[in-house]
């Protein structure tokens, strides 16, 4: 009977919290901003700025002072490359630095005079190549670039010299590549920017604006002397369990739907390759919006009035997003910065997508990621009981009869 | 009008606002101090070593395993063995590797009588740098290989070293990186994104200062203490912001470049005044925000999007060309693209005042800014008429 009774209190406190903080939520534009707009608006925004993730044909100077039939054919290679094009044939280098200068070309390929005669000679003949790096892409296509066409004409010029001095083509081949390769870079064929930025950044939106948007609700309701745990003012401290999954379970509705367009109509909106089985990354949603949920109400509790998340946090974004490990690899990350990432759902999230939906693996490529989230929810779960607990003792300890006035204005107000 | 009395008023005011609110000060100084630490400790390294290689070999004879061998002894990779492609595969899908090289059976075999077996590898393009640094070093270590077994025919047929040399290598790279020679990545990344967290802070914070006046009903207290001009209040309070914000910028280029030793072609004094122009283009930016929607709650928000996405409109990663034209047109509005510019000049290339002059006119342009919203933001002040959260 009083079993029966627990579990029937413990469900009509839900529904009140659940619809309380449904309500908060739909009647404060702001936060409305921040999970309908930031969140719908922000994914799409992102993908149209990378939307075309292949640095093609950037413009490289040539100096020739070579003037031969091997420099000027692999110079024709280059332009042929799809990450190079020539713009300039320069007659000196003063003339390319100046050009390099002005940010017309990003990279400059010098021949010296000596580059036909070594060939010549069969000597190695040394081709300078100058990249700009103020951007790594540039960098990239120049060497990539370079180094293609150089590999090319090496074998090429190996086989006229071969099958000159008398061997047959496929001889000189045999010589020439005895282990031929194929490469395959099958989740990111052209190495596109677009594909692997956005495949990290999308749960990092649905975290971020989460927690800002909650810690906005969570400043304005301090702002307003209400404390965040002084609804159920009937429990006096006891129900911090319903508490938290009451008011969780209000995000956790809103935030599966944003997740799912996120994970899934983006996507397909922008043609981000989706590998993965619809029903494992549905349960990696689940694990991870659940987890960015507790996540948020934890930290939330540190937040004093409405605006002091975006004066304190906003930098978290950017970090976060490297904390992932999408560029920088997890293997290289300093021991202490690889132990403060596993604070952030994003750090797993991401990881998770990533092996999931574009890389297409089954659940078990993510079990590392499903361990560290399914840890994270349960720390996270305690530490946000334990907040909400300790705010309540205090707001009971130090309630002063003006605030209570005022806190059960706004209520009645809210309600 | 302005009377330098009633600035010194407002000074003495915001100065006092704050101390009693330590928000100000954990926002930019704090904010930017663990954002630089965190990235100057972060790619420590430079460039990742020992970047996990899958090699799958179902040879196992002297040759593949020298390969491997050979491989694991680079700087940029440590070898793993698999036994199978299924398992090596699995990993690469959950990033455990970078990629794979699968060794085919009978490798050593078919080299000895040149039936030229194929080496596959497989590179997950999805962990950037370390699928690229991966793809780079593989490719290598292949050619290389090739060259070994070119050089060993050669040799048993008599040539000499020097001449084995000009004959398996006729052609030879030898790449000049322009600004960042040892390619770090720290570098390459520090140098703007620091710079973009000082850009934020300075638009967030100044954002907050002068729409907290409105949201506490204080903007009238702040005109009677200026003795009831905008651009006094605006100057007093401004002149505690610059002033704080210009330090934080100096120091942030003497920790960049002299401190930290980050490579610069140019001279550190243009750098000086690079940050100077994008903090005062910067608090431009936020004035005008606030101005143009005297609603603290939204013109934070609007401010928060602008200062992430400067991130990505600097172009300092996807070049902003590469955008579509509807968007790339949109970077000349973010002081932080011009900061880059000015940065990309004299830092990587060293072109002195002619390289980025035109740079500096454009963060100078963000200046006038102000005067578009000064009108609106002084009845905002006057009227306290719009929604306060």
């Amino acid at each position: 009977m009083k079993k029966d009774n627990y579990i029937k209190s413990w469900f009509r406190d839900f529904r009140r919290l659940l619809g309380h903080e449904l309500r908060l939520i739909f009647t404060d534009s702001g936060v409305l901003i921040i999970f309908l707009l930031a969140g719908l608006a922000y994914p799409l925004l992102y993908n149209v700025v990378y939307l075309n993730g292949n640095v093609n044909d950037t413009p490289v100077a040539v100096v020739d002072e070579a003037e031969c039939a091997e420099s000027r054919r692999f110079a024709r290679e280059v332009d042929a490359t799809r990450e190079c094009s020539v713009a300039y044939r320069c007659v000196n280098m003063a003339e390319a630095e100046d050009l390099m200068k002005e940010g017309k070309v990003r990279g400059i390929f010098y021949f010296p005079p000596d580059f036909g005669e070594k060939l010549a000679r069969c000597e190695t003949a040394v081709v300078s190549v100058y990249a700009d790096m103020s951007s790594f892409l540039y960098y990239k296509n120049a060497m990539t670039s370079g180094n293609m066409v150089m590999l090319q004409e090496m074998r090429n010029i190996q086989i006229e010299r071969y099958t000159g001095s008398g061997m047959s083509v496929a001889q000189a081949e045999q010589l020439v590549q005895p282990i031929p390769y194929e490469e395959n870079n099958p989740y990111n064929r052209t190495f596109s920017y677009q594909i692997f930025l956005i495949s990290a950044i999308l749960l990092v939106i649905i975290q971020q604006t989460l927690f800002y948007g909650m810690s906005l609700l969570v400043g304005t309701s301090r702002e307003e002397n209400r404390s965040v745990s002084s609804l159920p003012g009937d429990l006096q401290g006891h129900g911090v369990g319903r508490m938290v999954i009451g008011r969780g379970a209000a995000y956790w509705l809103i935030y599966m739907a944003i997740g799912l367009y996120i994970a899934f109509i983006v996507p397909a909106i922008f043609g981000i390759p989706q590998r993965g089985e619809f029903a494992d990354i549905v349960i990696l949603l689940v694990f991870f919006v659940t987890d960015c949920v507790l996540f948020a109400m934890s930290w939330s509790i540190l937040i004093t009035r409405r605006e002091s998340v975006f004066l304190l946090f906003l930098v978290v974004s950017p970090i976060c997003l490297f904390l992932t490990g999408f560029s920088w690899p997890t293997t290289a990350f300093p021991a202490f910065w690889k132990w403060f990432s596993y604070i952030f759902p994003t750090t797993f999230g991401c990881q998770g997508f990533i092996n999931l939906s574009t890389a297409g693996g089954g659940l078990g490529s993510a079990s590392v990621q499903f361990t560290g989230m399914t840890i994270q929810i349960v720390v996270y779960y305690f530490l946000a009981c334990t907040g909400i607990y300790v705010e309540s003792w205090m707001a009971r300890k130090l309630h002063h009869p003006g605030n209570v006035d005022k806190s059960d204005n706004h209520e009645e107000v809210r309600m | 009008m302005i009377r330098w009395s009633n600035i010194k008023a407002v000074v003495k005011r915001e100065l006092r606002i704050m101390r009693n609110r330590p928000i100000y000060l954990l926002g930019s100084v704090v904010t930017l101090a663990f954002s630089a630490l965190f990235f100057l400790t972060f790619f420590r390294a430079g460039l990742p070593e020992d970047l996990p290689v899958a090699v799958v070999d179902l040879d196992n004879s002297s040759l593949s395993r020298d390969f491997a061998r050979q491989m694991d002894a680079t700087q940029l990779s440590k070898v793993i063995k698999y036994d199978s492609f299924e398992e090596a595969r699995a990993d690469m899908q959950s990033g455990k590797v970078c990629g794979i090289c699968l060794i085919p059976k009978g490798l050593f075999a078919d080299v000895q009588s040149s039936r030229r077996p194929v080496l596959t590898y497989y590179i997950n393009g999805l962990y950037f740098v370390g699928g690229a640094l991966t793809y780079k070093n593989v490719t290598y270590m292949i050619n290389l290989a090739d060259g070994a077994v070119q050089r060993e025919i050669l040799r048993a047929k008599g040539m000499n070293e020097d001449a084995i040399m000009g004959r398996i290598q006729p052609i030879n790279i030898d790449f000049h990186q322009i600004g960042n020679v040892y390619t770090n990545y720290g570098y390459y990344l520090s140098n703007v994104l620091l710079p973009g967290v000082l850009e934020m802070a300075v638009i967030i914070i100044l954002i907050y200062s002068l729409g907290a006046e409105l949201k506490y009903g204080t903007s009238r207290h702040l005109l009677n203490t200026a003795g009831g001009s905008l651009q006094t209040a605006l100057a007093g309070k401004l002149a505690v912001y610059t002033t704080l914000f210009v330090s934080m910028g100096l120091i942030l280029v003497l920790l960049l470049y002299d401190w930290m030793h980050f490579p610069i072609n140019g001279s550190i004094w243009y750098m000086f005044l690079d940050v100077v122009l994008l903090v005062l283009a910067s608090e431009s930016v936020a004035i005008f925000i606030i101005g143009l929607l005297p609603v603290p709650r939204l013109a934070l928000s609007i401010g928060a999007l602008y200062s992430i996405l400067a991130f990505s409109f600097s172009g300092f990663t996807l070049p902003i060309e590469v955008m579509p034209p509807y968007i790339s047109g949109l970077a000349e509005a973010f002081p932080l693209r011009h900061y880059f510019l000015f940065y990309s000049r004299e830092v990587v290339m060293g072109t002195g005042f002619a390289g980025w002059w035109q740079e500096a006119v454009h963060l100078l342009l963000f200046l006038f800014l102000p005067v578009f919203v000064l009108k609106r933001l002084k009845s905002a002040y006057v009227l306290q008429n719009f929604p306060k959260n």
